[in-house]
C-alpha cells in the first residue's frame, strides 16, 4: 500500500469490473486510486491534487459511474467525475462553497435525487484561516445542500458552529427519512437535525453522546431489526499502570468542563433504542465504551457468524498534548471487538488486527472477491494498511442495488432484510460511515456456515420493496430495479 | 474514672442522647456561626483552599468536642466515650461524601473536581488513612464488649471498605511512580477507580472482566464517587445500629441491676 496521512479513503467498484478499488485522501501528497487488478494486486493513480480530508464515492450526477466527493483542507469539496474508463475529470459541486470536514449524501428532502449534508471543523478552520467576519458565512457550521438538479445545489444552514469529524445520516425515528448526525469534536456537543417538511429542526434523540465524537456509524448488533448507532471516543482500553500514567497528563490537561444537561460522556457511545423509540447509550454494559484514542470504528461481520463485529483504529500524535511521550505518540493497539451473539463485544487480539499505525480513516469491503469482508486503514505519517481476512469463518451474500434512470442509481438509503434458517439481518445503502471513510454501496451479509437463504427484502428509498428468493451463499446479487 | 453506667437508661433513642453536646451546645453552635462565616470568608475572600479552611472549622469544633467527650468520658467509660467520638467524626465524614456527591451531581463539576471539603488535600491518604482508622476503632469497640450481629456485619463491612482504598493507595503510588519516570511528577493519579465501580478492578480485569461480574448493575456500572458514596453510607448506618444495640443493651442491663437492687 501506499504512504499516506491519515486521512479518509473509500471503497466502491469505480470501473464496473467487479472488484472492489480504493480510493486514498491526502493531505500532503496527491491524492490516490488503488484500482484493483485481481489477487490483491492494485494499480496506483494519483490524481492532480492532495490537500484532501474525507471521501465519498457516490453517483453526483446520476449516469451510473461512481464519482468520487473529497473533502477539503480549507476548501469547499471537489468532485471527481467517473468519466469510464478509468478517467476522471475535476470539477466543482456548483452551489456547495462550505469548507467541509466531513459530508455523506442521501436523499434528505425525499425528491429522490441525492442531497449532501456536510460540516466544518471550525476550531481548525480558524486556525488555519483566521477568523474573519465572513467566516460564519462562508466557512464554518454545518449544512444541508439540497440538489436542484441540473447539477445545481442549494443549501440550508444548520448551524453556526461545527468541530464536525463525523457525518451520519440515518433514519432515527424510522419516519422513512434521514436524519442528520454531526459528530463534534471537544466541548461542543453532538448536534441531531431532523426535516420537517421544508425545514430542519434540531432533535435531541441521546441522553448521552460522545464528548469527543471521532466517528459514527450505524449497524444492528442485535438482529432486532433496529439499528444502534456507535460513535468513537478517547477511553484507554487496558488499566495497567503504564497506560493509565500515559493517559493521566493528557485528562489534566484538557479538562471536560460540564454543564447542567451535559449529555457527553469521555467514552464510546452505543445508542440502543428500546420499544418506546428512546435512545439509551450501552456502550459500557455491551464493552464497547473503550478502545483508546480512537478514530474509525465500523460494524462488520468480520467472522461471518450472523453478528456484526467492531473494528476501531486509534492512536495520537501531537507534540503538545504527548511531550512526555517518546516521539511525542500516543501508540496504541487498533482494536478489534468480536460481538458474543447477544449484542455484546468482546476484544478479540487472535485476529491479527492489532496494527500501531495511528490508523485514521478505515473502510470494509470483500477486496479479493471471496466474499468476506477485509480492511482498509488510512494511517498517520505511516503506510496505509490492507488486512486481508483469513478468519474462514461462516458464509456470505453481498448485494448490490442498481436504480438506473433513477437520480439515485445505487439506491442510497435502501434497507435489506436478509432472512435465513439462522435468522434475519439487517443493512443499510449508505455513502459513509466512520471518520471521513466512504463506504462501499455493495452490502455484505454474513451468516453461519450452513444456513439456508430464505429470501432478501429491500426497501428502496422511495419506499417500494421487492423481495429475492432462490439466494446462493457466497455470491454476489445485482438486483436492478 | 466513671463507673461506664452514670447515664445508661432505657432509651428509644440512646444514640441521639449520646451525640447531643449537652452542656457544649452553646459553644457548638457559635463556634459553627463563626466557623461558618470565616470558612466563607476565606475560601471566597482569601482564596484558601477548601480543604484548609475547612480543617479550621473542624479545629475549632474540636474545643467543644473535647469538652463533651472528657464528660462523656466521666459519665459514661471508655467504651462509649470511644463511640461518641467515633460516630461524630465518621457522621462529618459522611458530610465529606455528602459535599462530593453534592458537587459532581448538583453542581456537574468534574469528577476530579468533586473532591469533596477535605479530601482535595489527597483524596487517596485522607481516605486510606481513615478506613484503616475506623477499622481499628470499631476493632476496639468490639474487644471493650460492643458486640453483635451488628458490629460484626460492620467490621466486615469497614475490612472490605479499607481493602478497596488499600488497592486505590497501591495503584495512586504505583502511577505517581510512572508519572514520575515519564517527566510528569506534577500530574495528580488521585481518583482512579477501585476494586469495585465503573472501570474498577472487578470490571476491567482479565479474570472478571467479561465474566458475569464485571458488569454488574450498580456494584461494576457505577462511577467511584457513587460507589463510595455508598460504601460510607453502609459503615455509617452499621456504625449506628451497632452503637444503638450495644447502648440499648447496656441500658436495659443497668436497669435489670437496678430492679434487683
Amino acid at each position: 500500500m501506499f504512504e499516506s496521512n491519515g486521512a479518509g479513503l473509500g471503497i466502491d467498484d469505480l470501473d464496473g469490473d467487479g472488484d472492489q478499488d480504493i480510493v486514498l485522501a491526502n493531505l500532503a501528497e496527491p491524492n490516490s486510486i488503488l484500482w484493483n487488478e485481481g489477487g490483491l494486486r492494485f494499480r496506483k493513480q494519483s490524481l492532480s491534487h492532495g490537500d484532501s480530508r474525507g471521501v465519498n464515492i457516490v453517483d453526483v450526477d446520476g449516469d451510473g459511474r461512481q464519482d468520487i466527493v473529497f473533502t477539503r483542507h480549507v476548501l469547499p469539496p471537489s468532485l471527481w467525475r467517473n468519466l469510464e474508463d478509468g478517467r476522471f475529470s475535476e470539477d466543482v459541486l456548483p452551489g456547495v462553497e462550505g469548507k467541509l470536514y466531513s459530508s455523506n449524501w442521501a436523499d434528505l428532502d425525499g425528491d429522490g435525487d441525492l442531497d449532501l449534508a456536510g460540516a466544518a471543523y471550525d476550531t481548525a478552520l480558524e486556525e488555519d484561516l483566521g477568523y474573519n467576519f465572513m467566516f460564519t458565512r462562508s466557512g464554518g457550521g454545518a449544512y444541508a445542500y439540497e440538489n436542484l438538479g441540473g447539477g445545481q445545489f442549494g443549501y440550508d444552514r444548520l448551524s453556526d458552529r461545527a468541530d464536525a469529524l463525523a457525518l451520519l445520516l440515518h433514519d432515527l425515528d424510522s419516519d422513512g427519512r434521514p436524519e442528520v448526525l454531526i459528530g463534534n469534536d471537544f466541548d461542543l456537543p453532538d448536534q441531531t437535525w431532523r426535516r420537517e417538511g421544508e425545514r430542519w429542526v434540531q432533535a435531541q434523540p441521546f441522553s448521552k453522546t460522545s464528548h469527543s465524537t471521532m466517528s459514527l456509524d450505524a449497524g444492528d448488533v442485535d438482529n432486532d431489526g433496529v439499528m444502534e448507532i456507535f460513535s468513537t471516543d478517547m477511553k484507554p482500553y487496558n488499566h495497567d499502570v503504564r497506560t493509565v500514567a500515559q493517559w493521566r497528563p493528557l485528562m489534566t490537561r484538557t479538562p471536560h468542563e460540564t454543564f447542567r444537561g451535559d449529555p457527553q460522556i469521555m467514552e464510546n457511545v452505543l445508542q440502543v433504542r428500546d420499544r418506546s423509540g428512546r435512545y439509551r447509550n450501552e456502550a459500557y454494559e455491551r464493552r464497547a465504551d473503550a478502545t483508546g484514542w480512537s478514530w474509525s470504528g465500523k460494524f462488520g461481520d468480520l467472522d461471518q457468524d450472523g453478528h456484526l463485529d467492531l473494528y476501531v483504529v486509534n492512536g495520537m500524535l501531537a507534540a503538545d498534548l504527548f511531550d512526555y511521550l517518546p516521539g511525542k505518540e500516543l501508540v496504541e493497539q487498533n482494536q478489534a471487538l468480536r460481538n458474543d451473539g447477544k449484542g455484546g463485544f468482546r476484544r478479540v487480539s487472535e485476529w491479527g488486527l492489532g496494527s500501531h499505525a495511528s490508523g485514521r480513516g478505515m473502510s470494509m469491503a470483500d477486496l479479493d472477491s471471496d466474499g468476506d469482508l477485509d480492511i482498509v486503514v488510512n494511517n498517520l505519517h505511516k503506510p496505509a494498511e490492507l488486512f486481508e481476512n483469513r478468519l474462514c469463518g461462516g458464509s456470505s451474500l453481498q448485494v448490490a442495488l442498481r436504480w438506473p434512470g433513477s437520480e439515485n442509481t445505487h439506491a442510497i438509503g435502501a434497507r435489506l432484510a436478509l432472512h435465513t434458517s439462522d435468522g434475519s439481518f439487517y443493512r443499510d445503502v449508505r455513502v459513509a460511515s466512520g471518520y471521513l471513510s466512504g463506504d462501499p454501496s455493495r452490502i455484505h451479509f454474513g451468516f453461519p456456515q450452513g444456513a439456508t437463504l430464505e429470501r432478501l427484502e429491500i426497501v428502496w428509498p422511495d419506499g417500494k420493496s421487492s423481495r429475492v428468493e432462490n439466494l446462493r451463499a457466497q455470491t454476489l446479487v445485482t438486483v436492478t430495479r | 474514672m466513671a463507673n461506664g453506667s452514670g447515664a445508661a437508661r432505657l432509651s428509644r433513642y440512646p444514640l441521639l442522647e449520646l451525640l447531643h453536646p449537652r452542656e457544649q451546645t452553646r459553644a457548638v453552635v457559635l463556634l459553627l456561626a463563626l466557623g461558618l462565616t470565616g470558612w466563607g470568608a476565606l475560601v471566597w475572600a482569601a482564596r484558601m483552599p477548601v480543604w484548609g479552611a475547612t480543617s479550621i472549622l473542624v479545629g475549632l469544633l474540636l474545643v467543644p468536642g473535647v469538652r463533651k467527650w472528657r464528660a462523656d468520658l466521666r459519665r459514661e467509660g471508655l467504651t462509649v466515650m470511644v463511640l461518641s467520638v467515633i460516630l461524630t467524626m465518621q457522621g462529618f465524614h459522611s458530610l465529606e461524601h455528602l459535599a462530593q456527591w453534592i458537587q459532581y451531581h448538583i453542581f456537574h463539576w468534574q469528577p476530579q473536581r468533586s473532591s469533596g471539603l477535605i479530601s482535595a488535600a489527597n483524596a487517596e491518604w485522607v481516605h486510606f488513612v481513615w478506613n484503616w482508622g475506623v477499622v481499628f476503632v470499631v476493632a476496639l469497640l468490639m474487644f471493650r464488649g460492643i458486640r453483635s450481629p451488628w458490629a460484626w456485619a460492620l467490621l466486615a463491612w469497614t475490612l472490605a471498605h479499607s481493602a478497596e482504598h488499600t488497592y486505590m493507595m497501591v495503584r495512586y503510588l504505583q502511577v505517581k511512580q510512572e508519572l514520575g519516570l515519564l517527566g510528569e511528577p506534577s500530574v495528580s493519579a488521585q481518583g482512579l477507580p477501585g476494586i469495585l465501580g465503573r472501570d474498577g478492578w472487578l470490571a476491567t480485569s482479565m479474570l472478571t472482566g467479561d465474566s458475569w461480574c464485571g458488569r454488574l448493575p450498580g456494584l461494576t456500572t457505577t462511577m467511584r464517587l457513587d460507589v463510595h458514596f455508598w460504601w460510607n453510607t453502609g459503615e455509617t448506618l452499621l456504625l449506628a445500629a451497632a452503637g444503638h444495640a450495644y447502648l440499648r443493651r447496656r441500658a436495659a442491663t443497668f436497669s435489670q441491676r437496678q430492679d434487683w437492687m
